[in-house]
């Protein structure tokens, strides 16, 4: 509680420097406000992102974030809006999926700069312009009275007949990360999703929507993230979490750099901090994995088998892979 | 105060509808065709032309016009069954009947599936469950259920304002029976009621967002706003963007090509300059078995549509996790401890002042588009400003920023320029609807007679609007206090809104805390407002 009152402090309360005044502007922040002031755009969850700003907060004393932060959907529209009103006012964009902060790289919006410590991230969270900050597993979420799903491909057969439920690649960055990834997987393919609706699955709209349908009794089990799923089933729900061959599906959360705030110390020290050892550290002790190798964070069973989609190519498929998927399931 | 010429109160007048007009309905639309056409190239046959858009058009004009046939019948039906003084329970079942005013969509949608869908209340205590809930009929159901209040407060208003008792007695005395009495005497005053109703809840459907998102998706059923939010969900380039924006302004094309000619055929027809001294809107007592069934049927549908659900949303609230039985076992207060946080109540105090002078502005625009639609240059302000109540949230918010985001980015100024754009309809229409009792005659004979413009404004028109302005006043107020979307698209440092803590509680699919927000949120509302309830009931029993 302390924690989030005092966050929420940091952005209301940021005295002359970071308050509204940097927002009330148009333009970048860090040139209408203090040099140690920084607007950071996310749509990383609160529990996450308030203890990692304090912890920035902390470690550069006289440095305040100004968070915006929202659902996809809500960030989008807001930087969209912003760029037709003056200009993006985020220095930073910290993102959950890397096709949304490619398409504001391909805009001019973002990008242009990694921070040196950046090789310590793997290479597939990664690229020139951002790196990954967090990663979403998705996973398979089961009630505890049906058999547990070995693999994928076990969620077409009888055990989970009309008791599926998937979440929509049209609205959810990472389910479309699932689909792409299996739309290009041997031995799955479209075929997958065509198996899962001829098997009775359904989809519902966010991985979020999938938790709550298995927790509540109304599927049997579905595709969800691995901190959705671990979460009820430390609540106490009757679910379990199963991370099925071939693999988890990694869905990274790019941090990137706006190109007008190229030359800000202290979004780029922000930077720095998310990806490095502390900020990583702070952020899997919230709750999110991180990217970095070797940190602590949430469950990861020994041995479990983890996919990477080819986001490039999924950037350049996605009208037609989303065209194919929704003739299977509407919407 | 006296004003000695006309041309200056006049101007003055008409620049207070003119001014607020143009900023909150024309410029921001502006801004969306200007965005759709430049960068859409001129050429929008490429977004109109998408696969699933017309499927996606004709479930939004379906499910609105089903709404509307079946909510507005449904608030009629309610609001005259309500008025009865002599009904048992009365104060209970109107406090009931707004009880889903005050609960986020989202949630709403949740607590029906809590309560119907495989492993809900009634599969678990009856072994009956209804997978439809989550499918178009489910949809259809819960935006019914959603929108029956609103229905009823405008109805209610408008019987308030507008009903005659005396012409009932009247027209019993002389053989009518209660049928007859009903058909040709209350339900014809209070017909411009039931037409701003059926304008409000026809175009609030055609941009409804959540329950469509939440319980369509199962089925595949998509609206032109869930696409709209797929278009801004994914990809966050340009050209989604646009298409989010055009489909934004089908649906004002929409609700201009079915409102306007509505009001422009039905407006000045309905309208009647009536003795504005209202009666005490006592109806003729009825027999009091029939009150009784009433009763027992308003009871029936109330605990199917109401009281389940959202009994369902409060355990909840405080059940340890979902999917375990809500038993006493079970309890605790983890999610109220968890969202009641000095945040919290920051944001609270936010979304109540913002509530409050959002509502308040709302009555006096509302009001001033009520009297300048009477002029004939005037007409088309009320079809005008229900063009901004179609936008989903997430476009009008993007309009705004568009438009003043430049200056206002961030601030609690843009929300409620968002709340006053959204919620202008919802207060002109119960105006609208109860303005007959205003006869310009009598204004004019109490400024005639020495009456200051504020004293005939207070003696002669407020009296008899009050219910009207109080009801226009609260559905402001609750629509406001829970909007979710656009505050959390518009805010910015000490700017947070309830709405962020509401987003930020959803999270990981938990819905305790969301459900524990809606529960205080419930208290909060009624908790004040039987206390006025109770207090105006000593008053009224005193001066009796």
């Amino acid at each position: 509680m302390l924690v989030l009152a005092a966050c929420g402090g940091t952005s209301t309360g940021a005295g002359s420097s970071g308050g509204a005044g940097s927002s009330g502007g148009a333009g970048s922040s860090s040139e209408a406000a203090s040099p140690e002031a920084l607007t950071l755009y996310t749509c990383v969850s609160d529990t996450t992102i308030q203890p990692v700003l304090e912890a920035f907060e902390k470690s550069q004393p006289g440095s305040t974030v100004d968070l915006f932060r929202a659902p996809t959907g809500e960030l989008n529209a807001r930087v969209a809006a912003d760029v037709r009103s003056g200009g993006l006012r985020a220095d930073v964009i910290w993102g959950c999926d890397p096709l949304t902060v490619q398409a504001f790289v391909d805009q001019g919006l973002v990008g242009g700069w990694t921070p040196p410590g950046a090789d310590a991230i793997p290479t597939q969270y990664r690229t020139d312009d951002y790196v990954g900050a967090a990663v979403l597993y998705l996973v398979a979420v089961h009630r505890t009275d049906v058999p547990a799903p070995r693999a994928w491909s076990d969620l077409t057969g009888p055990d989970y007949t009309g008791a599926v439920a998937v979440p929509d690649p049209s609205v959810a960055a990472s389910a479309l990360g699932a689909l792409g990834w299996f739309a290009a997987a041997p031995g799955y393919g479209l075929d997958f999703y065509r198996d899962l609706k001829s098997n009775g699955a359904v989809q519902v709209k966010t991985p979020d929507d999938v938790t709550t349908g298995v927790a509540q009794g109304i599927y049997d089990a579905g595709m969800t993230t691995a901190n959705a799923a671990y979460a009820a089933r430390d609540d106490g729900s009757p679910v379990d979490v199963v991370w099925p061959e071939p693999g988890a599906v990694a869905i990274y959360g790019p941090v990137a750099l706006a190109t007008h705030s190229a030359d800000s110390q202290v979004a780029q020290d922000f930077i720095s901090f998310v990806v490095g050892a502390d900020g990583q550290r702070v952020l899997g002790e919230a709750g999110s994995y991180p990217t970095r190798p070797g940190g602590a964070g949430p469950t990861v069973p020994a041995d479990a088998p983890i996919v990477f989609p080819d986001w490039a190519t999924i950037g350049q498929s996605r009208d037609t892979i989303l065209s194919s998927y929704q003739q299977l399931f509407g919407g | 105060m006296r004003g000695g010429g006309s041309a200056l109160p006049r101007a003055g007048a008409t620049a207070a509808v003119v001014v607020p007009l143009a900023a909150l309905v024309a410029f921001p639309l502006f801004r969306l065709v200007q965005v759709a056409w430049q960068e859409g190239g001129g050429d929008l046959s490429g977004v109109l032309g998408a696969d699933g858009l017309g499927t996606a058009l004709r479930n939004t004009v379906v499910l609105a016009a089903g709404v509307t046939l079946a909510a507005v019948p449904l608030g009629v039906v309610l609001a005259l069954v309500l008025r009865r003084s002599d009904l048992p329970g009365r104060a209970f079942w109107q406090a009931t009947v707004l009880a889903p005013v005050v609960v986020p969509d989202f949630v709403l949608g949740y607590s029906w599936t809590q309560a119907y869908a495989r492993a809900g209340f009634t599969d678990t205590l009856l072994g009956l469950s209804w997978a439809g809930v989550q499918g178009p009929l489910g949809v259809w159901l819960v935006l019914v259920v959603n929108a029956s209040p609103l229905a009823y407060l405008v109805v209610a208003v408008g019987l308030a304002a507008r009903a005659e008792p005396d012409l009932e007695r009247a027209a019993r005395v002389s053989g009518a029976g209660s049928a007859t009495t009903l058909v040709t005497i209350t339900l014809r005053l209070v017909f411009p009621a039931v037409a701003a109703a059926a304008v409000l809840v026809f175009v609030l459907t055609l941009g409804t967002f959540a329950i469509p998102q939440v319980l369509g998706a199962p089925a595949g059923f998509s609206t032109v706003t869930t696409r709209i939010y797929a278009d801004l969900s994914i990809g966050g380039d340009p050209a989604s963007f646009v298409e989010a924006v055009t489909l934004a302004l089908l649906l004002v094309l929409v609700a201009a090509a079915t409102v306007a000619p509505a009001d422009s055929i039905l407006g000045p027809r309905l309208r009647a300059a009536r003795p504005a001294d209202a009666q005490a809107a006592h109806p003729v007592p009825g027999r009091q078995t029939v009150r009784r069934a009433e009763a027992v049927v308003l009871g029936g549908y109330l605990a199917f549509s109401m009281c389940l659900p959202l009994a369902a949303l409060a355990l909840s609230s405080v059940t340890r996790a979902l999917g375990v039985p809500p038993t006493p076992a079970n309890w605790t207060l983890d999610s109220f401890r968890g969202v009641l946080t000095v945040r919290t109540l920051e944001a609270l105090g936010r979304s109540l002042g913002l509530s409050v002078v959002a509502a308040t502005l709302l009555v006096v625009l509302g009001g001033l588009v009520a009297v300048a639609e009477r002029r004939r240059a005037g007409r088309a302000t009320a079809s005008l400003i229900t063009l901004t109540l179609v936008l989903p949230g997430s476009t009008l918010a993007v309009a705004l920023l568009i438009a003043y985001g430049r200056w206002l980015s961030g601030s609690l100024a843009l929300i409620l320029l968002a709340y006053l754009a959204k919620l202008w309809a919802f207060a002109h229409r119960p105006i609208a609807g109860a303005l007959d009792r205003l006869p310009p005659a009598e204004l004019y004979a109490a400024r005639a007679s020495g009456a200051g413009v504020l004293t005939a404004v207070r003696t002669v028109a407020l009296r008899p609007l009050a219910p009207a302005l109080l009801g226009a006043w609260l559905v402001c107020f609750l629509t406001a206090l829970h909007e979710v979307t656009m505050s959390s698209l518009l805010y910015g440092p000490g700017s947070e809104t309830l709405a962020v803590i509401v987003l930020n509680s959803s999270e990981l699919g938990r819905i305790g805390p969301t459900a524990a927000l809606s529960v205080v949120l419930t208290l909060l509302v009624a908790v004040p407002g039987i206390l006025l309830w109770w207090a105006s009931n000593r008053l009224r029993t005193r001066a009796g």
